[in-house]
């Protein structure tokens, strides 16, 4: 594992909650099916984050890789390896994608908040993933 | 006063003396009632037949009378306004029981523990009444946290924030795209950004709207946008560049096709001397106010980079830029596709007759600053008219019919119609106009001010003059099934009959996302309830002085911009006064 940009950065560490774990468990298994509720996003560097279907599909990028009628093989294992995004950038993505889920019929949302070192990386990932 | 026999001392003394006796007798009761509740074994369970206690009924039931005409309670119940009258009683309940409390420093029991404790101004009552203790108080300012009414918001930032949102006729609804909060992020560290790296030129172009209407853009930060691949540049304010910027965009940027600043004053001839030796590639031109570029540049700039342009548009334009400088422009652009012109103080007739040359234009943009006879716009819409797909032509005081007839005849591939600020043109001319077109459904129609001004008769000609209720019906017959944007703000004399056979029942614009009917005013809010009935796509409702719109019902997404006082529900949700 490879830790990116200057030191004073925060580093994801894997989760360690159980219900996270089983939940990764039960993805696994149900890789074949392409209709799982939830999806796995990986960064380049190994970090996983699996958030519900739904939430991914904000972004246009994701939506096309998870078209069950694309038949790419994201598709077809709910699991989405994002070559371009490290976890740092990745999980604050995971962040916006769960905000804008929760906040979809609020009126007068106020903006999330983006480290100010972090936000020129995210606008990059934000164009590649049509956010 | 003295001679009314009023005295200012005697009311207060009147009223403090019944003050006293009220708190006197609350006092009374508290104390009877503590006495008895002194003992903990003792359980309260009073006869309710009891003589004793009916007459401590009645003596409170005199209190509250008492109460009830002090000035503390209208005081109070001013304060509560709103709510149902029938609350006297128990407001002067209220009041009775504050009163019965013990004095601050005086000893007390606490009603939940029974320790003895000292009574502070901050001491809650319990449950029963009672006074609490402080560590009891405190236990029960806990579970009273949930229950204390939200406050009120003050009137903020945030009120502000949505209000400009929706000036710009943005409705907040959901969260902003992670891309918009990002630029926008970043455009708030602009300080601390080194470099962009690769980031895509829509990316960079919105940056630079953002920083531009903040007005941030200096010189370091304008070699941000520097970048040697890029074939673009667009900066919507350069006020804080200076004159070797300029010299710094078009040699970092050989390879440029459009250049685009805004407010570029400290523009000279020998940047444009540069510009023609070194960009060999631009084809759009868009600059507003260099004012300190001479004619004779100008001309040389047409002559030896005219051929190229695709576009070319110019605002704001006052020491130079003449007649004879659009004359050698006209010659020279032979290319020329898009044409803005605007704000330019010098030019006039001439500058028309050159046009009419201009046989490549399809988008046609002019402001002049001069008044202009009829004839020479008439010849350009004669000669060129056939071409247009874009007319914009605003404050041509003396266009009359003719033109209009002329526009009619002529144009015949238009999508976005602008003429604006107009009081010759009649009402029976415009309706012509969109009678038997041959030109397609409009998508853009703009045609505010054109109306007739005489303060002295304001009903208007029996003649109607400006776009009335005829050209306002002809209009959407022709242009209801694909029209997007309509502005017909101060067309006044747009009658309620004409709104209501526009907007009537089986009408549908489904395309219409931006109508400006402000200064109408005959529309209420019926008229408005059918317009939003009508045009299920619209996003942006400008109504200023609609004084008519007192209530309205809109859907989500629809930022209604300009009511004053009015109550907006969306989507049954009562909004905060606008304005």
């Amino acid at each position: 594992m490879r830790a990116h940009g200057p030191p004073s950065r925060h580093v994801p560490q894997p989760v360690e909650d159980r219900r996270l774990r089983d939940l990764h468990a039960s993805t696994r298994t149900n890789m074949a099916s392409p209709t799982s509720e939830y999806v796995t996003l990986v960064s380049c560097d190994g970090f996983e984050f699996i958030i519900p279907r739904s939430a991914a599909c904000v972004s246009g990028t994701i939506r096309r890789m998870l078209d069950p009628s694309s038949k790419f093989s994201e598709a077809i294992t709910g699991r989405c390896t994002l070559e371009t995004l490290t976890g740092i950038v990745l999980e604050k993505v995971c962040e916006y994608l769960l905000y804008n889920e929760k906040h979809k019929d609020q009126a007068n949302v106020s903006d999330m908040d983006i480290p100010p070192e972090l936000c020129l990386e995210l606008l990059m990932a934000a164009d590649y993933l049509d956010t | 006063m003295g001679s009314n026999n009023i005295s200012a001392a005697q009311i207060r003394d009147d009223y403090d003396r019944r003050v006293t006796e009220a708190a006197r007798q609350a006092n009374e009761e508290t104390t009877a009632a503590t006495a008895e509740n002194q003992d903990p074994e003792f359980e309260p369970e009073p006869e309710p037949e009891s003589p004793e206690d009916k007459t401590k009924k009645r003596k409170r039931q005199q209190a509250i009378e008492r109460i009830k005409k002090t000035k503390e309670f209208a005081r109070r119940k001013a304060r509560r306004t709103g709510e149902p009258d029938d609350d006297d009683d128990w407001l002067a309940n209220e009041i009775a029981d504050e009163k019965a409390r013990p004095a601050p420093g005086q000893l007390e029991n606490c009603e939940i523990c029974g320790k003895r404790f000292t009574v502070t101004p901050y001491s809650k009552a319990g449950p029963e009444g009672g006074l609490l203790c402080a560590d009891c108080s405190k236990n029960q300012a806990k579970g009273d946290g949930k229950k204390a009414p939200p406050k009120k918001r003050a009137a903020g930032p945030a009120r502000r924030q949505n209000q400009s949102k929706l000036l710009d006729g943005l409705t907040a609804h959901g969260a902003q795209s992670l891309l918009e909060m990002c630029i926008k992020k970043v455009a708030e560290n602009i300080e601390d950004v080194e470099e962009f790296g690769d980031l895509p030129p829509p990316v960079m172009h919105r940056l630079s709207q953002i920083l531009s209407r903040r007005r941030a853009v200096t010189s370091r930060i304008l070699n941000l946008f520097l970048r040697r691949n890029h074939r673009e540049l667009n900066i919507y304010d350069c006020a804080h560049l200076h004159t070797d910027d300029y010299h710094r965009i078009l040699a970092l940027m050989p390879d440029l096709t459009k250049l685009n600043l805004r407010f570029v004053t400290p523009m000279k001839d020998h940047i444009f001397e540069y510009m023609i030796e070194n960009n060999k590639s631009i084809r759009d031109l868009h600059l507003d106010s260099p004012n300190l570029v001479t004619d004779d540049c100008w001309r040389e700039v047409f002559v030896k980079m005219g051929p190229r342009l695709h576009s070319l548009k110019l605002w704001n334009l006052d020491a130079a830029f003449d007649d004879k400088t659009a004359e050698v422009m006209c010659e020279n652009c032979t290319g020329l596709e898009r044409l803005k012109l605007k704000y330019i103080a010098k030019i006039g007739d001439g500058a028309l007759k050159a046009i009419s040359s201009l046989k490549t234009l399809k988008h046609l943009s002019l402001c002049f600053m001069k008044e202009t006879e009829p004839e020479p716009l008439l010849q350009v819409i004669s000669s060129i008219g056939s071409n247009l797909r874009s007319l914009s032509l605003e404050d041509f005081k003396n266009a009359d019919d003719l033109l209009i007839q002329s526009i009619h005849d002529n144009c015949h591939s238009l999508t976005k119609l602008r003429f604006a600020r107009n009081d010759l043109c009649s009402d029976k001319a415009l309706a012509s106009l969109f009678h038997n077109w041959s030109n397609p459904p409009l998508t853009y129609v703009d045609l505010h001010r054109v109306r007739d001004v005489d303060m002295s008769n304001p009903a208007g000609p029996p003649e109607p003059v400006g776009l009335a209720s005829d050209g306002f019906i002809a209009l959407m017959e022709h242009s209801g099934s694909r029209i997007q944007s309509l502005n017909v703000s101060s067309c006044r004399h747009i009658s309620r009959e004409a709104y209501e056979t526009v907007f009537a029942e089986n009408k549908q614009y489904p395309h219409l996302r931006h109508l400006d009917i402000s200064f109408n005013g005959p529309v209420d809010d019926y008229i408005a309830q059918c317009i939003l009935r009508c045009c299920p796509a619209l996003t942006k409702f400008v109504v200023f002085a609609c004084f008519k719109i007192r209530d309205l019902k809109v859907d989500k997404g629809v930022a209604v911009i300009g009511t004053i006082g009015a109550k907006l529900t969306v989507e049954g949700i009562v909004q905060a006064e606008t304005m």
